[in-house]
């Protein structure tokens, strides 16, 4: 019951708060618990809930291929934010300062690229990169990643530019400054929280996705996602590794996302509701 | 010209020059693939064929086949079915746990992140949790059936539980989604709206239906209405879970477009029943942007 806000939250709710959080997180934790137990102990029924963890999981994908991964992982990601990042925050700038025609249509066709499901670029890009041979590559995954990256910038920026008083850029243009320096020099500085936040979730977007991966990528490229659902192969499943490389790849996301927490809504949906 | 003039006209130029790169890239990266879509979608392509690309004798023979297809018209109402229940469980739980947890206690406030775990984790990390929990000698939930003496079925495998399967996995998923819209639109509620009602005799359930829901009502809409827009991605947990089976009991568009273009090689029509959700897609978008609009000339 929402009722008039106490101070402090009652016994009764605490508890029903705490029991929530338990059913809520308790399948993310059967995963995090399993990545520390040997092939053995996961296969022992009843599952026991004290144990000896082991780093054995870990170790064994240190060994293998999926280093690599991780790193394809980390690169695209990272060069997919940056582009979208010196493309973005200008293009979001200009925007919030645009009082002309056309924003409210120019918005929309940016915002759709950002819903459209991901099967609707996936073709013509695969069919594209078979052609320019960009199929397994990083360089592939960076530009497809743009093109939900770049709308996510654009979005996410103009609220944190229509913050900046638009006085400060006119006493500064009347004193003859330009446009470029008052950009880099006043605006800039002010919205660095924005441009973190940013940054952040287009990485978690880049890391988290599967699809695109999996349709252009094969050995070379192969992203972490992609690595781990391999371990589920025709020869049985490596429980273990699942859980271990699994956890690895939550680990940047449950990071960051903790950082960037304040902003992960309208980041998630991309300012829509503001038309 | 003045020097007022002057400024503006610098000030325009640097705009279009800062604009410019974004709109050219977004339009090669996004634009031009979603024209080559509707392109593919005219012709009968297939890879192993390659004349076929460019045949385009007969442009909406794909289109008219859509509607005969038991599987694409099948495909559509398994969307159906998992978008309507899993926007109204997580619209519903959402808002329950957004008024269990709508307090000034620091406790609270701290245990809120925690609500939000399953929405940021990777949608394919999601996928294999519940690949866990969903197979039966290694799953803690079999386990505690078994101490309650419950004979659980094979849930993914079987006819019946299949769908509700993957409905529960997506409830669990972005349920902390809905939570974090309807806490939002909680904390705007002025205090002294429902401390008046108290005041005037109101019980909890009164203040609730009177006060408390039509202030979310709006929020629990918009936010219902982002889930129904992204419910068309919900693919790691149909990829991993089912694969769309048994038969093709959990076979939503989304991934009868990807086994037609990956897996049958049906590029060309796979492109056509791709178009036709995309279409979906930016009508119900449309929507959602026209209810903001109308929301924000309210407010």
């Amino acid at each position: 019951m929402s009722g008039p806000i106490r101070r402090s939250a009652s016994v009764r709710r605490l508890v029903a708060i705490g029991v929530t959080l338990i059913v809520l997180l308790s399948p993310f934790l059967w995963l995090l618990q399993m990545s520390f137990k040997s092939n053995d102990l996961i296969l022992q029924f009843p599952p026991p809930l004290i144990f000896t963890p082991t780093l054995q999981n870990y170790v064994s994908l240190w060994q293998g291929a999926f280093p690599a991964s991780f790193v394809n992982s980390l690169m695209s990601a990272s060069f997919s934010t940056a582009l979208a990042l010196i493309l973005g925050v200008p293009a979001a700038y200009a925007l919030s300062r645009w009082a002309g025609r056309g924003k409210h249509a120019l918005s929309f066709a940016i915002l759709v690229t950002r819903m459209a499901p991901p099967i609707a670029f996936t073709i013509p890009f695969f069919l594209f990169y078979r052609w320019i041979g960009l199929l397994d590559t990083v360089t592939g995954l960076v530009l497809v990643y743009t093109s939900f990256n770049l709308p996510l910038v654009i979005w996410m920026m103009q609220p944190f530019f229509e913050t900046v008083p638009q006085s400060l850029e006119e006493a500064a243009l009347v004193d003859g400054a330009s446009s470029r320096i008052v950009f880099l020099e006043i605006v800039l500085p002010m919205v660095t929280p924005g441009i973190a936040a940013t940054a952040i979730l287009c990485f978690l977007y880049a890391w988290n996705d599967f699809f695109f991966a999996l349709i252009l990528t094969r050995i070379n490229a192969r992203t972490a996602p992609v690595a781990v659902v391999n371990f589920m192969n025709y020869e049985g499943w490596e429980w273990g590794k699942i859980a271990a490389g699994g956890s690895l790849v939550m680990a940047p996301v449950l990071i960051f996302s903790l950082a960037v927490r304040r902003y992960l809504v309208s980041g998630l949906t991309a300012g829509a509701v503001k038309g | 010209m003045s020097g007022k003039g002057l400024v503006d006209a610098e000030r325009r130029r640097f705009n279009a020059f800062a604009l410019a790169p974004s709109l050219i890239v977004l339009f090669m990266i996004a634009g031009l693939p979603a024209i080559y879509l509707v392109v593919t979608s005219l012709t009968p392509f297939q890879l192993v064929n390659p004349g076929s690309s460019t045949d385009f004798s007969s442009p909406l023979r794909n289109y008219r086949l859509l509607p005969d297809d038991p599987r694409f018209v099948n495909s559509l109402w398994v969307q159906a079915k998992l978008s309507f229940c899993g926007v109204l469980f997580q619209v519903l739980l959402g808002m329950l746990l957004a008024l269990l947890l709508h307090t000034q206690s620091r406790v609270v406030e701290f245990a809120r992140t925690f609500f939000l775990i399953p929405m940021v984790l990777p949608p394919i990390v999601v996928a294999i949790i519940w690949k866990l929990i969903y197979t039966p000698d290694i799953s803690p939930l079999y386990y505690a059936a078994g101490l309650l003496n419950i004979a659980m079925p094979s849930l993914t495998s079987s006819v019946d539980f299949a769908l509700t399967a993957i409905i529960i996995a997506d409830t669990w998923e972005w349920l902390p989604f809905t939570f974090l819209m309807v806490l939002a639109a909680l904390q705007t509620i002025p205090d002294e709206f429902s401390e008046a009602a108290l005041v005037d005799g109101a019980n909890r359930l009164q203040i609730f239906f009177y006060i408390t829901l039509p202030f979310i009502t709006p929020i629990l809409v918009i936010s219902g209405m982002f889930r129904l827009i992204d419910s068309v991605k919900a693919f790691p947990l149909v990829f991993l879970l089912t694969g769309g089976g048994p038969g093709s009991v959990t076979e939503v568009t989304n991934y009868y477009a990807y086994l037609l273009a990956f897996d049958f090689n049906e590029i060309g029509y796979s492109s056509s029943v791709t178009v036709v959700m995309l279409l979906l897609v930016v009508s119900v978008s449309l929507g959602v942007v026209w209810m903001g609009r109308r929301r924000e000339a309210m407010a």
